[in-house]
């Protein structure tokens, strides 16, 4: 069995705005579009998918947070309809998919060796979240390759920030020794925000784009700051000022999927491509890549 | 007077779905003696508040008239399904939401079929409701709202249940103090993991029983951060603002742990 190898990464938040303004089949709710530049930046990201042709995709998301370790979904096909708490108007999906049992039970037990508490969530009436589910929708619509889901355990806010992105890095470097040793192509998928400042009343028309804009100039500021140094590919810098990011922009990246994904790439100091930023009830939100098998990798 | 009882339960799964766990057992009875003593004195509505049933955007209230399904906790799913039909009092819930806007707090009905309602609402009702005859109406606990604004909306709440002749219940979800351990324990040697929580948590529990509600209130402010409470206990917050006038005392049917956070069943004198 050949080594299996992350071969890329991307930034992908979970607005469920972006699945209610696409009027997917699988969503109950109708609009009229609206956060059309996000929308265009995950077709971009979307292209760039077909053309890595992974076995499998892996996505953390904020929206499952676990208290008592780090959780993977262990069910192989889950289906039922996941409707968000915040925005029941939006996002009431009915959600089938795939999932790579083989290789969550492998993350799972990589993250126990490494001293994390890891369990494998097995109750087929499992409601998956929504933000597993959009970012998984926004990617790849078609829904033909298997997923491995990972929790969000709360260790960032029942800690520290710092504690909990370092329990985070190490669910990343297991998550990088499971893929290896599966002989699996694949792609991972940071459902995060960036700048989480919102707006705190929805408008009458949620599509309302003339309503859309960032809740904080600060926020915005910031997002753009480490939307340049990733742009850049300095990963090293935009890691030291994490913290301030998170605390300054109330950043959701403070939820552990960013830093996931980072360590489990080996924090690249590569050019991320930024498929495009756009704000959601005045949220930060940036679809990037980071493609590991680009010949070179050589900073702009 | 409408107002008939009020209690204080927690919202963790696990003292229903594992109930003959000895460190679990005493608050599962003191729930089921919960629900008895609400069921004598016969209230036709419960006004809910769960800590679990987050929202950012506006003050959102369970507006289906009948809501069923199948729940399954986010973290305990091990332990087992959560099946729910429940009967909500609409014209309640939209008296409440109206009631809001004196408050400045913009409220929001939630009617949707497969809407997941949040853990602890599904505890209580399994334990306080058993034969589904009471209807409910359930707030959503906005996370941006501080203790003195769940105290209004207890109190707009009670309002509007006595406006409408009603006979009605308060509930208030959640737990006590909040350090849980992080690893893997024996279930069976579950206790409240730092001493210094046990000791607020008793504090609190001795001056719920004798009050006034303004140490109440004094109390929590230091207890909450101090002990990590749940969300600030503005479950608390929720009761002691239906109560208003009427707090007369409590009495603590059970104490006890949750995987080392703490919880406790209190019947309120009314």
């Amino acid at each position: 069995m050949p080594k299996g190898e992350i071969i890329a990464g991307f930034l992908a938040p979970h607005p469920p705005h972006l699945v209610y303004a696409e009027n997917p089949p699988q969503n109950e709710a109708r609009s009229q579009g609206g956060w059309e530049q996000l929308r265009w930046a995950y077709e971009r990201a979307r292209k760039s998918l077909e053309r890595l042709k992974p076995d499998v995709l892996l996505v953390h998301s904020p929206h499952w947070v676990t208290q008592l370790g780090h959780h993977f979904l262990g069910v192989p096909q889950l289906r039922g309809k996941s409707v968000d708490p915040i925005f029941p108007n939006l996002f009431r999906y009915n959600f089938e998919l795939e999932v790579d049992v083989e290789l969550a039970e492998a993350c799972c037990a990589q993250a126990r060796e490494l001293g994390l508490v890891g369990k494998m969530m097995r109750n087929p009436n499992f409601r998956v979240d929504y933000g597993t589910i959009t970012t998984l929708h926004m990617i790849r619509p078609q829904w033909d390759i298997p997923i491995v889901g990972l929790s969000a355990n709360n260790s960032p806010y029942y800690l520290s920030t710092e504690a909990g992105l370092e329990e985070m890095a190490l669910l990343g470097l297991a998550t990088r020794r499971a893929i290896e040793q599966s002989g699996r192509r694949a792609v991972l998928l940071a459902s995060n925000t960036l700048c989480h400042w919102h707006f705190h009343e929805e408008p009458a028309i949620p599509e309302d784009m003339s309503q859309e804009h960032p809740k904080s100039y600060a926020g915005y500021q910031w997002d753009m700051r480490i939307i340049e140094l990733l742009r850049q590919g300095r990963t090293h810098e935009v890691f030291e000022l994490l913290p301030s990011f998170i605390q300054e922009a109330f950043a959701e990246v403070k939820s552990g999927a960013f830093t996931w994904m980072f360590s489990a790439m080996g924090y690249p100091e590569i050019p991320g491509e930024l498929h495009g930023y756009g704000t959601v009830i005045g949220t930060g939100n940036a679809v990037m890549e980071w493609d590991l098998t680009r010949p070179s990798h050589a900073v702009n | 007077m409408p107002l008939v009882a009020a209690v204080l339960v927690p919202g963790s799964p696990l003292h229903l779905l594992r109930p003959d766990n000895p460190p679990w057992a005493p608050l599962a009875n003191a729930y089921h003696s919960a629900g008895a003593l609400l069921a004598a004195a016969n209230p036709e509505v419960l006004l809910v508040y769960s800590t679990q049933w987050l929202a950012v955007l506006d003050e959102l209230w369970q507006t289906r008239a009948r809501v069923q399904g199948l729940h399954v906790d986010e973290n305990w799913y091990e332990y087992g399904d959560l099946p729910f039909d429940i009967a909500i009092d609409t014209t309640l819930a939209a008296a409440c939401i109206e009631g809001t806007a004196s408050l400045g707090v913009r409220s929001k009905g939630v009617d949707y079929d497969g809407f997941p309602i949040d853990t602890g609402t599904l505890v209580a009702n399994h334990f306080l409701n058993p034969h589904g005859k009471l209807r409910l109406v359930i707030a959503s606990n906005n996370l941006y709202h501080d203790w003195q604004t769940t105290q209004q909306l207890g109190a707009v709440a009670a309002r509007a249940a006595e406006g409408l002749g009603r006979r009605y219940a308060v509930v208030g979800i959640g737990g006590l103090s909040g350090t849980i351990f992080r690893e893997e324990i024996d279930l069976a040697s579950d206790h409240i993991a730092s001493p210094t929580d046990d000791r607020l948590n008793r504090e609190l529990l001795d001056c719920l029983r004798t009050g006034p509600a303004d140490r109440v209130q004094t109390f929590c402010a230091g207890y909450a951060p101090a002990a990590r409470a749940d969300m600030g206990m503005k479950h608390l917050a929720w009761i002691m603002g239906a109560l208003g006038d009427h707090y007369r005392g409590a009495q603590v049917l059970a104490y006890g742990p949750s995987y080392g956070s703490g919880a406790a069943v209190v019947n309120f004198h009314c």
